[in-house]
């Protein structure tokens, strides 16, 4: 009897933690998102504020005539998929590498790939941009797509590790048995086990890059040039005007990582963890 | 029948300078390096080199567009009795030791919450969402819910619940500046530590907690006894992450503050920042960045032994 009030009250606190963290964490985009279609009368005059009336698109269409928003979305698209294409492949191959050749080094690569991983960007940008410029690639969405690896290639490479290793070894010995050149049993038994994994893979290095601020700031100073996160950043201006486009241009801008991620949620939840994955 | 008979001989004279390199090399050696190649040149491209080049300009007087002067520690020295600089140094510190402390509680609160009773896996997706959404876009939505005149928290506050007499300006007031970047940081980052624990918690094995309910443990004593020590090296690797990640950050504090008001939260990635792209003083901007090289390192080391370790099992 006793024991049961006291599982009772355990549940009922979970839940009231939960409720509060659920509110802590999901009020911000329940903002953002009635913001972006409230007039701006509303929002001066603090009216209607928990939900728009009138409800109102022309946030958004503000957003995508009058501002070069839709550029900029087209930029992040470029750098993002190329950029995680190629991190992508040199990562796949890589990882396959040092989690199952053996060869001179590999103990020491496999340190140095999480090293690179661990060093932060605020230490290598600026000389990375004075790399980028010399390479004659400063305010090109070339220069960017050069540079994001230097944090998604370590960022596969250590993730998908891990996951090759998992794949029992016996498969690629009986492929070689039979016959099989070691490329062969990667490419054909191994690739295609590792598919899910070097898809997840991909699409965290994805949002990683669609979601970074410091080298685009950085090494883009040309309007046009610009990615989502520095456009929607110079939206503010210091007047009242822009909170209404700008928080339109926040949801659009959060939708696709919402979508990626809500593939990549069970790899999230089960087992990519501490060790192995950043956000 | 020919190629059979033949066989022995041609093994017996071709591959033996090979099978010396396979010794020396490894057995998967052509293909591995081949592998690794790609990785390898992007790596010292984009991380080595730069960085070794950034510990160069250093220790030279360089400005943008100007061929740098050596000048060996007088950057580092110069810094050491900046007083905006040590100011930086001191913030960055609070700014993460605060950061990390309290995402490591809300981050335990989390992960029991959902192992306690709770099953829906849909809860955990949603309480991720800040790690996964855009810092920039997260730090736009608290400047606007911030926002000293028409942000819904002093409206919230003043307004609904009546707790204050009037708005806050909690980004412009040296009071509530830190506070608040930390807030937010905190917010965006503790979802990781409570997926984090999560795993590790799901790891325990019950029985476990039933050896020390028959010992006649409470809750409390469970959590002590059992609960930490099994999530040790996940609480370690989780925070040495987290403490490299913060340290650094970058955005938040950019889009919030800049570092205002009259530097009550500026950290060293942003005045490293105005450093080199502001006041164009590059050489002094990379030396503020390797200033905390030493502890950076120390942490990457212990922290990459530790993953390594977890990554073997």
């Amino acid at each position: 009897m006793k024991r049961e009030a006291i599982e009772r009250l355990q549940t009922t606190v979970a839940y009231v933690v939960l409720g509060f963290l659920l509110l802590l964490v999901l009020f911000p985009f329940y903002w953002m998102t009635i913001t972006s279609f409230k007039t701006e009368d509303q929002m001066r005059s603090l009216v209607s504020m928990f939900w728009p009336a009138p409800f109102v698109v022309e946030n958004y269409t503000q957003l995508l005539t009058k501002t070069d928003f839709a550029i900029w979305y087209r930029n992040s698209a470029a750098v993002a998929i190329s950029s995680t294409l190629v991190a992508t492949a040199i990562g796949t191959i890589g990882a396959y590498a040092l989690a199952r050749l053996r060869f001179l080094g590999r103990a020491f690569l496999s340190s140095a790939t999480l090293i690179t991983y661990l060093v932060p960007p605020s230490i290598l940008f600026i000389p990375l941009y004075a790399q980028i410029r010399t390479m004659g690639l400063a305010d090109s969405l070339a220069g960017l797509i050069a540079a994001y690896p230097s944090f998604t290639v370590p960022f596969v490479t250590w993730l998908l590790m891990g996951y090759f290793g998992s794949i029992p070894e016996e498969l690629e010995e009986a492929a070689m048995i039979d016959g099989a050149t070691r490329f062969g049993a990667f490419r054909r038994i191994i690739l295609p086990l590792a598919a899910p994994g070097v898809l997840a893979a991909g699409l965290f290095a994805f949002t990683q890059a669609w979601n970074e601020f410091l080298y685009a700031l950085v090494f883009i100073s040309d309007v046009k040039q610009r990615t989502l996160p520095v456009g929607l950043s110079t939206f503010i201006t210091g007047d009242v005007y822009g909170w209404g486009y700008l928080m339109a241009g926040a949801v659009l801008t959060t939708l696709p990582v919402i979508v990626v991620y809500t593939y990549l949620q069970r790899y999230m939840v089960e087992g990519l963890t501490a060790g192995s994955v950043k956000g | 029948m020919a190629t059979v008979a033949q066989l022995p001989v041609e093994r017996a004279r071709a591959p033996r300078p090979r099978a010396g390199l396979r010794r020396r090399l490894g057995a998967d050696w052509h293909l591995g390096y081949l592998f690794v190649l790609p990785m390898a040149i992007m790596v010292i491209a984009l991380v080595a080199y730069p960085f070794c080049y950034a510990a160069y300009l250093s220790l030279t007087r360089k400005y943008v567009g100007v061929p740098p002067v050596f000048v060996g520690f007088e950057n580092y020295v110069r810094l050491a009795y900046d007083g905006f600089f040590r100011r930086a140094v001191w913030n960055s510190f609070v700014f993460t030791f605060a950061s990390v402390g309290v995402k490591l509680v809300l981050g335990m609160v989390m992960a029991l919450v959902l192992t306690s009773r709770i099953r829906y896996s849909l809860f955990t997706g949603l309480l991720l969402i800040p790690w996964v959404a855009p810092t920039v876009v997260s730090a736009l939505n608290f400047l606007w819910i911030f926002d000293a005149s028409l942000g819904v928290l002093n409206y919230l506050l003043v307004k609904v619940f009546r707790i204050l007499p009037q708005g806050v300006g909690w980004l412009s007031e040296a009071g509530t500046a830190m506070a608040s970047v930390i807030f937010v940081n905190v917010w965006r980052g503790f979802p990781f530590f409570g997926i984090s624990f999560l795993a590790g918690l799901k790891a325990i094995p019950g029985e476990l907690y039933e050896a020390a309910s028959v010992d006649g443990a409470n809750i409390v004593q469970r959590f002590r006894h059992v609960t930490l020590p099994s999530l040790r090296n996940i609480i370690i690797v989780v925070m040495l992450l987290s403490t490299i990640w913060t340290f650094n950050d970058f955005a938040i504090v950019y889009i919030l503050t800049k570092g205002g008001p009259g530097g009550a939260t500026q950290v060293l990635p942003v005045f490293t920042y105005e450093m080199a792209f502001g006041a164009q003083r590059l050489g002094e901007a990379i030396a503020v960045a390797l200033y905390m090289l030493p502890a950076l390192a120390m942490v990457i080391i212990v922290l990459s032994r530790y993953m390594r370790r977890s990554h073997a099992r």
